[in-house]
């Protein structure tokens, strides 16, 4: 099947049927015949996105701008498992939502003509390939041009999110660097557990050694708590690599320390790969996560880092340990949907007031 | 003994290892401790300094039911934690010992406090400090009781709640040990001098008139929300602190998690909003550790069936743990700088 010339006429209202809505811009208006994809999404993608399969052809021909990638992988954990609801999680809670967004005065849909590239299969039992196998559909969305908006899945998804990025970056610009900021309340700097090296703790080791990711383009933030052994603080000390943990987010304030680590990541560097922990959040907005820890940032800091985040060049967005089976009342996901659309809102604002085409 | 070895319990396992030091230690004990009972606590402490006693006790509440399961929760939720505390550089392990549940009779109050004292008795007669687990806020009066007479008439001891209600009921329904009679027994203690004892967190209208009038009338000083949110959180723990700690020869520190807002601690056993976040009990927590911590400290109307992704337990055992790392490092118990993991190949050896 070849998608339509300009899919976005008709999205997100998918509901082809009798009753379809037909001006091209209703979805970003109140709905004047039905519902629309507002709550009743069709068939379900994250923001009523059309489908568009994860191949570099396809995605290209789309000129899509953004593509939305599961990666329902929860079996590289040490912690409990559930996130691989994670994805659906999301796309769930953005049938809640409108593209258009106020704030930033944008629709997310037609700027970035957003895709939703499904889920990546995986493997139960073999980390090894299921790992290549989220590495090779990255891999194909950046390829397409896009920037990718990665879902867990537990924290392992960055070990072959920021290997794809490693090597789409060496084949295009074989000297450029780029930068990789880890958002967490865990330190994640097992160099192996247990002799595993790409469990949901390894995260940032296996960054480090990616030829073109060096230290100096490193950060972790929004660290605390007993769940930290010591060999993970040790691989951040001694490869000089600053965490910038939670009681000096808290001191010094989310403004200063966000812009402090996306400084440092695009320092230099052509791409940047961001891994953000759910868990990095506060208990208290984000149960439905692995390890609901308190003494987290808050839903409104979050939202804040979302933005700042948006004023730099990431090209993978990656959100781990979502984990809708533990949350109540979809204040998990939702928190967690809108962390993508205020990036996304904020990045296009940033696009825009430069004059920068995507 | 290889001495890395030692430390093992500090960091990832390593490979052939399994992680029986984690999530799945074999049985459930806090902070995978050692089961000891209370009654042979003295010959099998150990290096320990705390005790943990579990009290599935829910029979001196007017609330809701269900923090009888606390304990157990409890127990678990330290199982997500590690001995070390990257924060504070100290390594907790060994440095408690599990005393089991205290056996409960059922419709029985007046034993299960009997034995709830006798317990806490043995462990703080032992040298230890006990960490005593609810249970409803009824188990801190026996438990208060055994540190006024293990200090003594000669000693004074010193009383810091924190919690959404003043629980200043001199009777409840007729009855005068129930959870809403917990300060009002308490106070009465003939070595706790009203001007030792702070309350923090009260707000809402589960306060009825003769709380507050009786906590006047012992001239007892409690800081209620509004003014921990018009002073802020370290000012008036600074004067809880004052009061509590000086002067006095030990501190029964006694947590309702109630004292947090309903969005940080659905599972207690009274939600109320209007409450602490979560990096102001830490402050809290700080300010405790570095007083020199209690003598005695409880955990009381934890609730977890009513609990959210475990999150409360975990916050829970997150504070408590905090004050022993804290204390731990006040106390200059901080890990050598040089120890790293056996085959560490990152930075300067």
């Amino acid at each position: 099947m070849k998608l339509p010339d300009n899919p976005w006429a008709f999205v997100p209202h998918q509901h082809q049927g009798p009753h379809r809505e037909t001006d091209p811009d209703a979805h970003v208006r109140s709905p004047t015949r039905h519902n629309a994809a507002f709550k009743s999404a069709g068939i379900m993608t994250f923001m009523g996105a059309p489908y568009c399969p994860p191949e570099r052809d396809r995605i290209r021909e789309a000129r899509a701008k953004v593509c939305f990638l599961g990666a329902p992988w929860d079996l590289g954990t040490i912690v409990r498992t559930g996130t691989s609801s994670g994805p659906q999680g999301i796309r769930e809670a953005s049938t809640a939502y409108f593209p258009y967004m106020f704030e930033y005065d944008v629709d997310l849909m037609t700027f970035f003509r957003v895709v939703d590239c499904g889920d990546v299969p995986n493997v139960p039992g073999n980390n090894e390939l299921s790992q290549q196998y989220i590495c090779d559909y990255v891999s194909e969305c950046l390829e397409g041009g896009a920037m990718v908006i990665l879902v867990g899945g537990d924290h392992s998804v960055p070990i072959p999110g920021a290997r794809a990025l490693s090597q789409h970056l060496g084949r295009h610009r074989p000297e450029a660097k780029m930068g990789y900021l880890h958002i967490d309340c865990h330190l994640d700097a097992a160099v192996d557990w247990g002799g595993n090296e790409i469990t949901n703790a390894s995260g940032p080791p296996k960054a480090l050694e990616l030829p073109n990711c060096n230290a100096e383009n490193m950060a972790h933030m929004g660290s605390r708590n007993g769940l930290n052994p010591k060999d993970w603080m040790d691989f951040w000390i001694d490869n000089r690599i600053p965490v910038l943990t939670m009681a000096e987010v808290v001191e010094r304030g989310v403004d200063v320390c966000t812009r402090e680590i996306f400084e440092r990541a695009a320092d230099g560097t052509e791409a940047i790969y961001c891994s953000w922990d759910t868990d990095s959040m506060d208990h208290s907005c984000m149960p439905g996560t692995s390890c609901p820890e308190s003494f987290g940032i808050k839903a409104r800091e979050a939202l804040q880092i979302a933005r700042i985040a948006g004023e730099y060049k990431v090209d993978v967005l990656e959100l781990a340990e979502l984990s809708p089976v533990f949350d109540t009342s979809q204040i998990s996901t939702k928190l967690a949907c809108n962390l993508i659309y205020h990036f996304l809102g904020s990045r296009a604002r940033t696009l825009r007031s430069r004059n920068e085409a995507l | 003994m290889n001495p890395a070895k030692a430390f093992a319990h500090l960091f990832s396992p390593l490979a052939g290892e399994d992680s029986g030091n984690y999530r799945n230690p074999g049985q459930i004990s806090f902070l995978r401790a050692p089961f000891v009972p209370v009654d042979e606590v003295e010959a099998g402490r150990g290096d320990a300094e705390y005790a943990f006693i579990g009290v599935p006790f829910d029979e001196g509440n007017v609330g809701k039911p269900g923090c009888e399961d606390g304990p157990r929760d409890f127990r678990v939720a330290s199982l997500d934690y590690f001995p070390y505390w990257f924060e504070f550089n100290v390594d907790l392990h060994g440095c408690a010992v599990d005393c089991g549940d205290v056996s409960m009779p059922r419709v029985n109050p007046a034993l299960a406090r009997q034995r709830i004292y006798e317990a806490v008795r043995s462990a703080l007669d032992a040298g230890l400090n006990p960490i005593v687990c609810g249970g409803d806020r009824s188990i801190s009066i026996p438990a208060a009781e055994a540190l006024s007479d293990h200090l003594g008439n000669e000693r004074r001891m010193g009383y810091l709640h924190l919690g959404a209600h003043l629980d200043f009921a001199d009777r409840w329904a007729g009855e005068s040990h129930v959870s809403t009679c917990a300060m009002a027994r308490i106070t009465e203690l003939t070595n706790l001098d009203s001007a030792n004892v702070a309350h923090l967190g009260a707000r809402n209208s589960f306060n009825p008139k003769d709380h507050v009038d009786l906590a006047k009338a012992r001239s007892v000083r409690f800081h209620p929300m509004l003014e921990v949110l018009e002073r802020g959180v370290d000012e008036v723990m600074d004067e809880a602190v004052a009061s509590v700690w000086e002067g006095t020869d030990g501190q029964y520190l006694s947590f309702n998690f109630n004292v947090m807002d309903s969005s940080c601690a659905p599972g207690v056993t009274a939600t109320e909003p209007g409450g602490l976040e979560a990096r102001e009990i830490m402050r809290v927590a700080a300010k405790i550790a570095d007083a020199g911590g209690p003598r005695v400290i409880d955990v009381s109307e934890l609730c977890p069936m009513f609990d959210v992704s475990g999150s409360t337990s975990r916050m829970a055992v997150c504070v408590v743990l905090r004050i022993l790392a804290g204390v731990a490092r006040r106390n200059g118990k901080t890990l050598d700088d040089s120890i790293r993991r056996p085959g560490w190949r990152h930075g300067p050896a």
